[in-house]
Formats: C-alpha cells, sequence, structure tokens
C-alpha cells in the first residue's frame, strides 16, 4: 500500500472528516518512487484504470479500501515517464469514463480530454510554456486551390516575429497542424525555439484534413496535394529558401506517415522529416491485425520498406515507449540507415499523445532546424 | 593617430552585468562622441539608448545592417551576387562539417590514448596536425569563394558602396572611439566588410564585445557546447579584421564550454596554437595596446593542460 495511504489507515478507519483531510491535503495520483497510486471517492460497484499502455491490461481493477468511499489502484511506472488515463466507474451496472476527480493535471486533444499522471522524474519542459519575454508569431488563413483534391483548401501559415519579406525562410508544412497548436502548444513552442536561437525564424503551413485516415494513408492525392499544390503556393506566396533541405514536412500518428508518403512519392523535394509516433504498420507475413483503416498504411510501408529510396536526407522520428507502434517505429529506423539518411531516433516514456509529441518537438525541430545560437555572442 | 597607439579594449557579455564603463575608465579612453556599430543586434540594431547611459557618452550608430539592407534593395544585381556567395559559404561550411566531425572525434579518442606514452605523443601531434591543416583549408577555402563578389561589388567599384563608404568613414572621422557590440558574428562580420568598416578601424581606438571582440582577431571561431543537440566542435568561421593579432576569443565560455572536459580544452588550445584562446566571461576586460596585454582583468585563456587559467598581461 502507498505509503500516506497506510498512515491514513494506520489506527483506525478513517472517518469522513479525516477522509476528507486527506484528500484535500494530498496530490493525487500518489507517486511513491515508480509505484503510482490511483485514488477515486465514491460509491460504485467498480472501478477500473483505463490507460492505454501497451503491455498493461487496458482497464486496471481498483480495490476498495475497507470501510470506506475510497478506492485504490497501484501500477508500476518507471521514472520519467507520462501518461494520460481515465477512470471506468461503473454504478447500477452503467459504466462511466470521467477524468480524475483529485487530478487537476489535464490534457486535451480532439476528442475531450484526459487526466495526466506525471511519474517521479517527469517535467514539463519550460520551453512549452508562454514566455512573456518571446515576441509572438502571428498566424493567418490562405486558401489554397487544390488540382489534387479538385477544391480550395484553409490552411493556417505561421510568420516568425519581425517577418521581413526581404528575407528568406525555411518551410515547414504540418498535419494536423491546428491540433498542433491547440494541443501540443505548436505556436508557443516555435515562438520560444525562435526567441532561444535555437531553431531559425522559420514559415510554418499548418494542414488539417477534413479526413485524415484516409488522406494520410498513404493517399497519391494527398502527397500531390503538399508537393504540387501547397509547395508551390507558399514559394508564390512567401520568400522562402529554394532548397530542399530548408523545406520539411512534420506529422504524428497517420499524419507521419503521410509525411513519409509524400517525401517517398516526391524524392528530392523535402530534406527533412519529423515523424512522430508514425502509424508506420506494415506486415511480414500473412494479414496485419489493425483493422482495415490500416490497409492502406500497411500497403504504403510494405512497398516503402521493399523500395525506401531517399525520401528526405534528414529524418527524425520520436515514439512513445508506452505505444504498441514503438515495434514499428524501432523497425523503421535500421531501414532508413541503411539508405544512408541522417535518422535521428528518440523514445520517450509515454504514449500516443499530443502532449508526448509536443515534448519532443524541441529536441526534433533543432535537430532538423538548427537556429542561429552558433552564431550569436551577445 | 598610428596603429600603434590605438587601443583595443576587449570585453566579455555585457549582461547579466557591464562593465564597459568601468573599464573604459580604468583605459582613459578619450573625451567625445563615440562611434557605435550594432549590427550583431540585426533588427535591433541602433537600439543604444540603455548603451548610452551606460558609456555616458555622444553615440552616433552606423547603422551597418539598416544600411545593408538599403543596398540590397536597391542594387539587385549585388544582392542576386551577395546571396549566392553567402550560399557558396554556407555549403563550404557544411563539407567543412562534415569533414571536421570525423578528425575532431579521432583527435579527442587520441588526446584520451594510454599506451606507450612517446607513440602516443606522436599520434596526439598527427591528429591536431590533421585538424588544423582542414582549418587552413578551410581559411582558404572560404576566402576562395569571397573573393570574386569583394572583387566585383568593393568601396571603389560601386557608386552605391562608396558612398556609404563615405559616410561611415566621415562618421568615423568625427568620434574618438569606436564601439563593436555583440550578436550574430556572421552578421556582424559580413556588414563589417561589405562597407570596408574594417580597413576603416585600423587607426581608432576600439572597445568590443563577445561578437565584437571575435571579429577583431585574425580568425573567428564558432562554439557552443551546450546547444540542444549537445556539443559540437568548434568550428573556423573564416577570418576577422585581424585589428589583434595572436589571440581568437570564446566569449561567455563558462556557459558556452564545457570546462571539465579537459581533453576538449587542451584540443581548442593546440588546434588553434601558436594563437591564444582567450576566455571572455562577463566581467572580463583586457587591454591591447601595440599587440601586447597592457592589462587584463577577469580574462582567462586556455591551456595545454586542459584547464583555463588565468591570462596575465604582458
Amino acid at each position: 500500500m502507498n505509503p500516506a495511504l497506510r498512515k491514513l489507515f494506520r489506527k483506525n478507519t478513517p472517518d469522513a472528516a479525516q477522509l476528507d483531510a486527506f484528500i484535500h491535503e494530498t496530490g493525487f495520483p500518489l507517486v511513491d518512487g515508480s509505484d503510482v497510486t490511483f485514488v477515486y471517492r465514491g460509491q460504485a460497484e467498480e472501478v477500473f484504470l483505463r490507460c492505454w499502455i501497451a503491455g498493461l491490461d487496458t482497464a486496471q481493477p481498483f480495490q476498495p479500501l475497507s470501510g470506506t468511499d475510497l478506492w485504490a489502484a497501484t501500477i508500476e511506472l518507471p521514472k520519467g515517464s507520462r501518461i494520460e488515463y481515465k477512470f471506468e466507474v461503473i454504478n447500477n451496472g452503467n459504466r462511466q469514463l470521467i477524468l480524475d476527480p483529485l487530478n487537476e493535471v489535464v490534457a486535451r486533444d480532439p476528442f475531450g480530454a484526459n487526466s495526466v499522471c506525471q511519474a517521479d522524474g517527469y517535467e514539463r519542459p519550460e520551453w512549452t510554456y508562454p514566455n512573456d519575454e518571446c515576441r509572438r508569431g502571428a498566424i493567418e488563413t490562405v486558401n489554397v486551390g487544390s488540382a489534387a483534391f479538385n477544391e480550395a483548401r484553409d490552411v493556417q501559415v505561421y510568420l516568425p516575429a519581425r517577418f521581413r519579406r526581404n528575407r528568406q525562410y525555411p518551410l515547414l508544412l504540418v498535419h494536423d497542424g491546428v491540433d498542433y497548436v491547440n494541443f501540443a502548444s505548436l505556436q508557443t513552442v516555435l515562438d520560444n525555439l525562435i526567441h532561444a536561437l535555437e531553431i531559425p525564424q522559420m514559415i510554418v503551413a499548418l494542414t488539417q484534413s477534413p479526413d485524415r485516415l484516409k488522406e494520410y494513408a498513404g493517399d497519391e492525392r494527398h502527397a500531390k496535394f503538399l508537393a504540387e499544390d501547397l509547395l508551390p503556393f507558399m514559394s508564390e506566396r512567401y520568400p522562402l529558401i529554394d532548397e530542399a533541405r530548408a523545406r520539411g514536412i512534420m506529422g504524428a500518428s497517420f499524419g507521419g506517415v503521410a509525411s513519409l508518403h509524400a517525401a517517398w512519392r516526391f524524392p528530392g523535394v523535402f530534406g527533412n522529416l519529423l515523424l512522430q509516433s508514425g502509424s508506420f504498420a506494415f506486415s511480414d507475413l500473412g494479414r496485419h491485425q489493425r483493422g482495415p483503416v490500416f490497409d492502406p498504411v500497411v500497403r504504403f510501408m510494405n512497398e516503402f520498406r521493399e523500395q525506401p529510396g531517399c525520401p528526405a536526407e534528414n529524418i527524425y522520428l520520436s515514439c512513445g515507449i508506452y505505444e504498441s507502434l514503438i515495434y514499428e517505429n524501432r523497425s523503421l529506423v535500421p531501414r532508413l540507415q541503411a539508405q544512408g539518411l541522417n535518422v535521428r531516433f528518440e523514445e520517450a516514456r509515454d504514449a500516443h499523445n499530443w502532449e508526448n509529441w509536443r515534448d519532443r518537438l524541441r529536441s526534433g525541430l533543432s535537430w532538423l532546424y538548427p537556429g542561429p545560437l552558433w552564431f550569436v555572442y551577445e | 593617430m598610428s596603429t600603434e597607439q590605438c587601443m583595443r579594449l576587449i570585453l566579455g557579455p555585457q549582461s547579466p552585468a557591464h562593465n564597459i564603463d568601468a573599464a573604459m575608465m580604468a583605459a582613459g579612453l578619450p573625451e567625445g562622441t563615440f562611434a557605435t556599430i550594432t549590427a550583431g543586434w540585426q533588427e535591433a540594431e541602433n537600439d543604444i539608448d540603455t548603451l548610452r547611459e551606460i558609456v555616458g557618452r555622444p553615440l552616433v550608430d552606423l547603422r551597418l545592417y539598416a544600411r545593408a539592407d538599403d543596398v540590397f534593395r536597391t542594387d539587385e544585381a549585388l544582392a542576386a551576387a551577395h546571396r549566392e556567395r553567402q550560399n557558396r559559404l554556407k555549403e563550404q561550411q557544411r563539407l567543412y562539417r562534415l569533414r571536421l566531425k570525423q578528425l575532431a572525434v579521432a583527435a579527442r579518442h587520441t588526446l584520451r590514448a594510454d599506451g606507450d606514452a612517446a607513440m602516443v605523443a606522436a599520434e596526439k601531434r598527427h591528429a591536431i596536425a590533421q585538424l588544423r591543416a582542414l582549418d587552413r583549408h578551410h581559411l582558404h577555402r572560404t576566402e576562395s569563394i569571397g573573393r570574386p563578389f569583394g572583387e566585383q561589388f568593393n568601396v571603389t567599384s560601386s557608386p552605391l558602396l562608396a558612398r556609404h563608404h563615405e559616410e561611415i568613414r566621415e562618421v568615423i572621422n568625427g568620434c574618438s572611439v569606436v564601439l563593436i557590440s555583440g550578436g550574430n558574428v556572421a552578421v556582424l562580420l559580413n556588414r563589417l566588410r561589405l562597407f570596408g568598416v574594417d580597413s576603416l578601424l585600423a587607426n581608432r581606438h576600439v572597445v568590443a564585445w563577445s561578437a565584437g571582440a571575435m571579429v577583431l582577431a585574425e580568425r573567428v571561431v564558432l562554439f557552443h557546447d551546450r546547444s540542444p543537440q549537445g556539443r559540437r566542435d568548434a568550428e573556423i568561421f573564416g577570418t576577422g579584421c585581424g585589428l589583434v593579432s595572436g589571440h581568437v576569443y570564446f566569449p561567455d565560455a563558462s556557459h558556452r564550454l564545457q570546462e571539465r572536459d579537459r581533453s576538449r580544452i587542451e584540443l581548442l588550445c593546440r588546434r588553434f596554437a601558436p594563437d591564444t584562446c582567450v576566455a571572455l566571461d562577463n566581467g572580463a576586460a583586457l587591454e591591447v595596446r601595440n599587440s601586447r596585454v597592457a592589462t587584463a582583468v577577469s580574462v582567462r585563456r586556455l591551456s595545454r593542460d586542459g584547464r583555463i587559467v588565468r591570462l596575465r598581461a604582458a
């Protein structure tokens, strides 16, 4: 039992007032070295911890603490881990997924929000917080005609602070770009890293697909949209450095697949790829087990693994250790390295979520786009 | 005033605490208006109100960064040629870095090697000699790449550059001292060269800090052991203005260098010898007269035994 709970129950079963005081004075979940104890207070038939960690059962049962309305579940989380979770509370046969009422730390994503458990040693990076000393970049919306999709699409464009038309800038195309801004603090991170001279002033196109599971899954039209519609549009409208090494694509999950696919279909166009938790499912033998939405991904990845070519000179990959995709991502690294590409791969004690991707932005961006820090001596 | 009579007052970063005022007073710089070169601050160039308060003298900024913008806007051929040269220099720096990476790793391993002392010493010498040869080659290449632009567009061939050069010369002639701030060393050096300012400084008292100090030396060396991607090997960037000989400057060394890595410090020291690698931290002040160190306050140098030790005046 967690030491704080053991102390609470040391003499007698605590009464309601003691429980109230305990809840009021204690931060949750309870972290004791590598043991993390989640606590729920309330009447229920059953309570489960839902945390989507590869290698753990999806639902971890809570145990009632005798004579009280407290429930507790303990899991082992190595130092530096960060996971997202919910509680599943069952009352009268009804299952309800809820945020941890005792934990204020929450991560949002396009589907809502999750509670966040920060294990011993995890600290949210300072450069992900807004900094009043930084000048902020601006985001404007442009409408890009697409021959590939036979329609026009809105794209948001990040322009760095002190943007000047007589300069030339590197370009980054970001899949799920609006989500990156909303859920992974991308604009704040760009502002901060540019201010710290860790990345150069750059222009970032934030794309958002209306049907990402289809368009990002190795879809030819999407690759053409990036290379033949969006890139020429951006080059025409903004002062960009006209070199592959100053151009890059970024994406997470299916966005990682879309990034790799577009660079592979148009070799020599994009010099940099930033791929986070890419859904790089493949099959060596027989059918894959990931469901029909992955069929086109697996087709592409199998083809890619046969003939990887040179999608980009520099490729940064990151993946959470607690995601099932860690296997596919680890497998991809030696395949890329064998092509003579510059590859950097980072693993994090985190899972498939936006804050994992946020926390890796500094290392990925500053590796692909090193800033003028090297040249500045104040 | 002859070059020999001119003082070079070399300082470390002016934050978190500034020492320019105290160092200038100690050096006994003359009264009068000072010219400032703040092109390293780029868009913040000429933002000199705070500096004016600290220095307590009338200041006039030479606005080299803004002048360059004006030139690039006005003369398209010059701008295109300049961009082409910069792209080639970047490419050269990239190629140099590719080779440097391997040689520097080999040299560091060799410096840490155990075994027969005489045999190891011979390999160390050769490993460092290889690095020095690469540095020389790179300097030669950067000079070669830069030369055509300099020959085609200079203060005698281009009326536009000549006009700016003349304006700058007049300002400098009316000032007793030139101050050169820190900032982006590449931008600063580029603008000094574009307007031929380096030649105007030879017979002037110059006070310079950080990047400003770096450009006064004969060689400019880029370094940072604590960047987000971890440490990188120091790189020769190019030749400086050569107003101070025998030194290579390492501003903010206590933050930017991993001082505890003695083989790394030793390598830097031996790689750039016979020049002295001078560490300029906040509070450092080095007065150079007639190519000799007249005074040195809180100035350190990198030593062959891998430590950073106090630099003493001659």
